[in-house]
């Protein structure tokens, strides 16, 4: 898209930069919606059974016993077991781990690219800036999951079912959005006034950028970082979908379980455990970021 | 000055050095060099654009419609487009149209190095070929060995010829052809799905923000929210087994009739509404709150009337800004909607292909999609400008 | 203003009208019969294609000499009506009916049998089931030994002339190995009668003096001049007046090199179908001339139309002769891929058969239904074993996973469909045949044992087992199991991982697996399509797997009287040496009905003792079960027989799921 829409949908969506003694203020008022923190605390919540329980109660993901296959939910196996007996809790939880881990490390690797990207653009401008959103322009008009489709086969013979490939793909394509943000704010930050007095105090580009630019953009990589990861994790789902995802995450249960949908024979549990687990940590993680924005930019609450 | 430049060469060697790693010196300055050239039509002189932009869409319009209209006829409109160009169309527009051709040549070509350094050969069949059939059928079908080779035959074959060329996977069949019929499938389909999202996400969205807070705004926010929190397959698997399975009112999969078209569509759509309805709630609170809001109604407006002559505008922006994304993301989601519905369209084709590795089919759905999203974000943008004129200065 | 309502009403009403324009609303009418097949159809020129879903739609659309009944699977009469044998069994003259004709008003001659044979027997086009008329007279040579002959005096020549130049002392035996391996000497020496030169061919132990290595290459310079001969001789003589001739317009003469029981069902099958000269030589149609805008043909059925990934469509063909036995007007065949869609297509009515692809885990449930089939196919599910590099090099370690591995859980609880567990390479029901008894078994100590014995105690000191399957829910199934019962009854570290299937190919082909599935059908019902593929260095052996006993016993079962004077070779080789013995006795001599019968007796005994070594010494691959093949059949449908009924009113298995589509009717 153009400039004109980048920056309308940045108004849009976006709170107006502020100075940096916010974080206080912004806190408090994250704390007062009921909605982001319960939504913070769904998160916490299930990061836990993800990581913890498994080692706990000693869940094996992997034993197969065939003849145990396809039981609902008992007290021997709380969620029941898939279609080679394996512990469906133990997939779940397991699976969690992955598509948490995934989501995370795409997310952290496209803010890492994208704000040094739109950083470098935004404040420099000028001929830089035009040159590297072009770059940014050129990417968005690839349909982007050809290229992750591909390089996903690119590593298929080698991977095997690793996570790596999968979120290198998945972050590569993310930045995007980041840079275009980031650059929007940069953009808009160094023409104030601070920035100005910084300059003819006689700071250094890297100072400026380090110490007056990235604080300010700090709110805004939060928002979209949180809101980068359900985006990540769907994408990921995917790719399991058409075969190309990692071995156990919550989108290749979810997959599998929509691939046995008939009328013959209901294994509901196989597609609502994985599939309740998702919606709650990508709702969790909707909310938080709602709620993140919101407490950025008190302007667009109502 | 010096110094940017220099730092560019820098990082640009750097690119070349990393990539060359992996897929050889050759390629990497082809595709560092490429990228580079352009990202540098930012450059050219507004002179240089005013001229060059309307010739190169001529061309692109003469290369596409060959076919269909005949050389005169394809010649004619092609003419035609520069002549248009050069008298009529505004500046930034020409710049992204200088943009848009040189992008996809430099998509067929990473697309190219990233099919050819995939593991999988597209003439290994299930019992052997001898080293002389492949490299018979490699001339054949124009699939040399090398990357850069393949770059520049498929690239000649394209301008001159207008052909996608031969499938590699699919006996006998030019990939034109089979692209032809599934081309106005994924168009109907996705059209449609655009048109759902549109409908019920500005529905939803305005109405949830000219009522904020209400038990119905959180009804249809949290409704929003379970769109964009569960891949759009489950939504179809839910769609399937009430309508298809239980119901028996739609059938399962395949394509034909108006039946067919409905769950797909609607799989893909809803998402999309979910976030056009946010968008719509935050842009209709947002806008409901300005002062000249306040002037309407105490001149005297009805309630509709206000909403419907001004408060719409502010709605509306954010969602046609949306739009470019959302019809990327459409696509993307039609990979999957198209594969779990059996329907006959552009994406079914991109996954096949790639699992196959029919290199040709690949490029082919590629090329139409970029060429189809790229258009799709320009008109999007214009659509922007006549509907907020203020804002034409930053297109 | 209104501006903006007006917008995005006009917009709506355009997307929605150019929804409407694009959207192609062909409705077609309902066809007549509707099945699933499992993927698109690759290449439907009958010489190229080599899959079952383009078997299934070529078997409708094109015809052979004979044509299988629907109800028995017998060879009946089609393009012929009549055929004679001659007494000592190698002579067929078939005579052709007047009344075919080819779609275009043609009539179907001799000729075209005569130009179709030599078109799929061409080395140039290389028709991958040209080896299944390889017993014909001449054929063979026609096919392959031209390109022998380009090998022998080019690569290998080279190579040994290089190995001689470079070694004055001789070579080890391993170097001469190597270089056979390397330029594929073996299949170009495979018809080699030369004995001294076949038994250095096989030697793997010490060395070969530089005497030997240069008297080895004028051999194999004369082997290339026999060759070329024999070539030369076949391409003048085949077609003309030896191995297939048409004396006239509706007479067909094929003359076998030695009697083939399942002579009659190979002319049934499609590579051996005829193709209309004047369309496959047009100019432009090289690639394309089978599709439906340009194709000809002479089956029951016309290939009216063929949308790729929507459906194929057939329609009744009126020129056909025995049009009034076919009971459908339309057919259409589903190219779905997704088991559970292909289903739930069957059970909203969709589609009116389900061949075999379904959900596995369903399997249990559905055999309840009363639409529901199972019979026994002739397929084998099995992994190959890497023999070339660790640990599967040692075959006391790949005996030990045949029998670490508990395949009746697999059958049972996996599959469920009534698979059988299997302790054989090849599937029951081959007629006459009796398989030889197999150490394949469920024995963990014996397997432990073996381990230990080959150097890893309770599996200390084995790298982790990789076992590659190509992407399919079933695929990965089974692997996880596997992989599990080795970890667990080893002690051993294995893991399943897959590829897609172009990969998977590549992967197995280059020999970069520890453990890879595979599967295969067999072509006719005779051992020898499961056995023939094991010779060392078989274009489908990729294993490593090499045994020159082997390669004896299963090229002696192709053709007995060329072989009955390696007596002492082949006594070598067997394991019931009393037995063999008699056989090869009552096989030589002058030749009479006792002696045939003795010959196609040792054939069938030569191919057990082949099977043997494959099960009981060598172990180079794992078979896990025989297929079954199954489906859904809407009892609205007649003329389909999952179970074939015989004339003399018993039922038997319709073994390779042949299902000819002439006598298919849906009441609706």
């Amino acid at each position: 898209m153009s400039d004109a829409t980048a920056k309308a949908t940045a108004r849009a969506v976006l709170p107006a930069p502020v100075g940096r003694s916010v974080g206080s203020a912004a806190w408090r008022r994250l704390k007062k919606n009921r909605l982001a923190m319960l939504g913070g605390v769904v998160l916490v919540l299930i990061t836990l059974a993800c990581f913890v329980t498994p080692l706990l109660l000693g869940l094996d993901p992997t034993s197969t016993n065939p003849a145990e296959r396809h039981l609902p939910p008992s007290a021997a196996h709380w969620l029941g077991t898939d279609a080679l007996g394996r512990d469906y809790a133990a997939r779940v939880l397991i699976g969690g781990q992955t598509s948490l881990l995934v989501g995370i490390s795409a997310t952290f690797a496209s803010v890492l690219v994208g704000v040094m990207f739109g950083a470098i653009s935004g404040y420099f401008g000028g001929r830089t800036d035009e040159v590297m959103m072009r770059f940014v322009d050129f990417f968005y008009g690839i349909p982007y999951m050809f290229l992750v489709i591909l390089i996903m086969l690119m590593f298929s013979e080698t991977a095997r079912g690793d996570p790596l490939p999968v979120f290198l793909a998945l972050g590569l394509v993310q930045w995007l959005t980041m840079a275009r943000v980031i650059r929007g704010q940069v953009l808009a930050l160094r023409h104030r006034e601070f920035v100005l007095a910084a300059r003819v105090l006689g700071a250094s580009h890297l100072r400026i950028v380090t110490y007056h630019i990235l604080p300010n953009v700090l709110g805004v990589v939060l928002v979209y970082a949180t809101l980068t990861v359900p985006t990540v994790i769907i994408l990921e789902s995917f790719l399991s979908f058409l075969g190309l995802g990692v071995k156990l995450s919550w989108g290749q249960l979810v997959a599998e379980g929509v691939g046995v949908v008939n009328p013959v024979e209901s294994y509901w549990w196989l597609l609502f455990w994985p599939s309740v687990l998702l919606a709650l940590t990508l709702f969790s993680l909707n909310f938080l970021g709602d709620g993140l924005r919101d407490a950025l930019d008190p302007k667009t609450r109502h | 000055m010096a110094l940017r430049s220099l730092g560019l060469i820098a990082v640009a060697a750097l690119l070349v050095l990393v990539l060359a790693r992996s897929i050889g010196l050759v390629e990497a300055i082809a595709l560092v060099g490429g990228a580079g050239a352009t990202a540098g039509t930012a450059w050219l002189p507004i002179r240089v654009v005013r001229v060059l932009a309307p010739i190169l869409l001529g061309a692109l319009l003469f290369g596409l419609t060959r076919a269909t209209l005949t050389v005169p006829g394809a010649a004619c409109l092609g003419a035609l487009a520069v002549a248009v160009g050069i008298a009529k169309a505004s500046p930034p527009v020409l710049r992204r149209i200088m943009f848009i051709i040189p992008s996809l040549g430099l998509l067929i070509f990473v697309t190219t190095l990233l099919m050819y350094h995939a593991p999988g050969n597209p003439f290994a069949g299930e019992r052997i070929a001898t080293p002389q059939v492949e490299a018979a059928l490699r001339v054949q079908y124009g699939v040399p060995e090398s990357a850069l080779d393949f770059f520049q035959i498929y690239i000649r074959r394209l301008l001159l010829e207008g052909s996608f060329g031969p499938s590699l996977k699919v006996q006998g069949r030019m990939v034109g052809e089979l692209l032809e019929p599934a081309f106005p499938v994924s168009i109907a389909l996705g059209l449609l799905a655009l048109v759902i999202a549109c409908v019920l996400g500005l529905a939803l969205g305005i109405r949830a923000g000219l009522r904020p807070n209400s038990v119905s705004d959180y009804a249809s926010m949290a409704l929003a929210m379970v769109g964009l929190s569960l891949p759009n397959f489950v939504i179809g698997a839910a769609l399937i087994i009430v309508f298809a399975l239980y119901l028996g009112w739609l059938p399962v999969a395949g394509w034909g009739g108006y039946q067919h078209i409905l769950m797909p569509a609607f799989t893909l759509g809803l998402p999309y509404a979910a976030y056009i309805a946010r968008l719509a709630r935050s842009g209709t609170i947002e806008t409901m709150q300005q002062d000249f809001i306040r002037t309407a109604r105490a001149k005297g407006l009805s309630e509709t009337a206000v909403v419907l002559r001004h408060a719409l505008k502010g709605a509306i922006l954010p969602v046609v800004s949306f739009l470019g994304p959302a019809a990327a993301g459409i696509m993307t989601g039609s990979f999957v909607v198209e594969t779990l519905f059996s329907v006959p369209g552009m994406g079914q084709w991109f996954v096949k292909g790639a699992i196959n590795r029919d290199y040709s089919v690949v490029l082919g759905t590629a090329i139409i999609y970029s060429a189809l999203v790229t258009t799709f974000n320009l008109v999007v943008d214009l659509a922007y400008v006549w509907l907020e004129p203020r804002a034409r200065s930053e297109l | 203003m209104y501006r903006t309502l007006l917008g995005i009403v006009g917009c709506l009403v355009g997307a929605l009208f150019l929804v409407g324009m694009t959207f192609s609303a062909s409705v077609e009418e309902e066809a007549d019969f509707r099945f699933i097949n499992s993927t698109e159809p690759k290449n439907l020129d009958p010489h190229l294609a080599t899959g079952e879903p383009e078997g299934r739609i070529l078997f409708n659309i094109f015809e052979g000499l004979m044509r299988l009944d629907a109800k028995t699977l017998r060879p009946i009469g089609g393009v012929a009506k009549s055929y004679e044998l001659s007494e000592d069994e190698t002579r067929y003259t078939f005579h052709l009916r007047d009344n075919a004709r080819w779609t275009d008003g043609h009539p179907v001659t001799a000729h075209d049998f005569v130009y179709s044979w030599k078109r799929i027997l061409d080395p140039e086009i290389a028709g991958q089931y040209a080896y299944i008329l390889h017993g014909i007279v001449d054929a063979r040579a026609f096919n392959t030994f031209g390109a022998h002959v380009k090998a022998l005096r080019g690569e290998i020549r080279e190579a040994l002339t290089k190995l001689i130049a470079k070694s004055p002392g001789g070579a080890s035996a391993r170097e001469w190995q190597a270089l056979l391996a390397d330029t594929g000497a073996h299949s170009a020496l495979e018809q080699a009668k030369d004995t001294v030169l076949t038994k250095r061919l096989s030697q793997r132990q010490g060395r070969l003096s530089r005497a030997e290595l240069e008297d080895s290459l004028q051999r194999v310079l004369e082997q290339a001049k026999q060759l070329e001969r024999a070539y030369r001789e076949a391409r003048q003589h085949l077609g003309k007046d030896r191995g297939i001739y048409a004396p006239d317009d509706h007479t067909f003469i094929v003359e076998l090199e030695a009697p083939l029981p399942y002579f009659l069902e190979i002319t049934t099958f499609y590579p051996t179908m005829p193709v209309p000269r004047w369309v496959v030589e047009a100019p432009g149609n090289a690639n394309d001339w089978f599709l439906p805008e340009k194709i000809v043909s002479n089956g029951p059925f016309v290939f009216k139309s063929w949308k790729v990934n929507d459906r194929i469509r057939l329609q009744k063909s009126l020129s056909y002769w025995a049009r009034d036995e076919t009971r459908s007007n339309t057919i259409d065949v589903f190219p779905i891929e997704n088991v559970t869609t292909a289903l739930n297509m069957y059970l909203t009515g969709q589609v009116d058969w389900l061949l075999k692809a379904y959900p596995e885990d369903l399997g249990q449930r559905l055999q309840e239904r009363k639409d529901f089939y199972a019979v026994p196919a002739m397929i084998v599910y099995f992994y190959r074993l890497n023999c070339s590099r660790p640990p599967f090099n040692d075959k006391r370690v790949r005996e030990a996973i045949n029998l670490a591995i508990d395949r009746t859980v697999i059958t049972r609880d996996v599959l469920g469909r009534g698979e059988l567990p299997a302790y054989l390479i090849v599937p029951p029901g081959m007629p006459g045949y009796e398989p030889p008894r197999s150490s394949v078994r469920f024995d963990v100590e014996r397997a432990r044992q073996l381990l230990a014995e080959a150097g890893h105690p309770d599996g200390k000191g084995l790298p982790e087992i990789g076992i590659l399957y190509n992407t399919h829910e079933a695929h990965k199934k089974i692997a996880e199991v596997v992989a599990d019962q080795l970890s667990r009854h080893l002690n051993i570290k294995a893991s399943a991982y897959n590829q897609e299937w172009q990969s998977y190919l590549s992967t197995v082909r280059d020999g970069n697996y520890d453990m890879a599935r595979a599967a295969w059908i067999g072509d006719y019902r005779d051992p020898n399509t499961f056995l023939d593929m094991w010779i060392t260095n078989g274009g489908n052996n990729e294993t490593g797997f090499a045994s020159p006993d082997y390669d004896l016993l299963v090229r002696a079962a192709g053709n007995v009287p060329g072989y009955l004077e390696r007596r002492e070779a082949i006594l070598e080789a067997v394991a019931d040496r009393a037995a063999i013995s008699q056989l090869l006795e009552a096989s030589s001599g002058a030749d009479s009905p006792e002696r045939r019968q003795a010959r196609s007796k040792l054939r069938l005994a030569l191919l057990g003792e082949a099977e043997r070594i494959l099960v009981n010494d060598e172990f180079p691959i794992v078979p896990i079960y025989f297929y079954v093949n199954s489906g859904l059949l809407s009892p609205k449908v007649k003329g389909l027989y999952p179970m074939l009924e015989l004339p003399d009113g018993t039922k038997a298995p319709n073994l390779q799921a042949h299902h000819p589509l002439y006598a298919v009717e849906r009441q609706r």
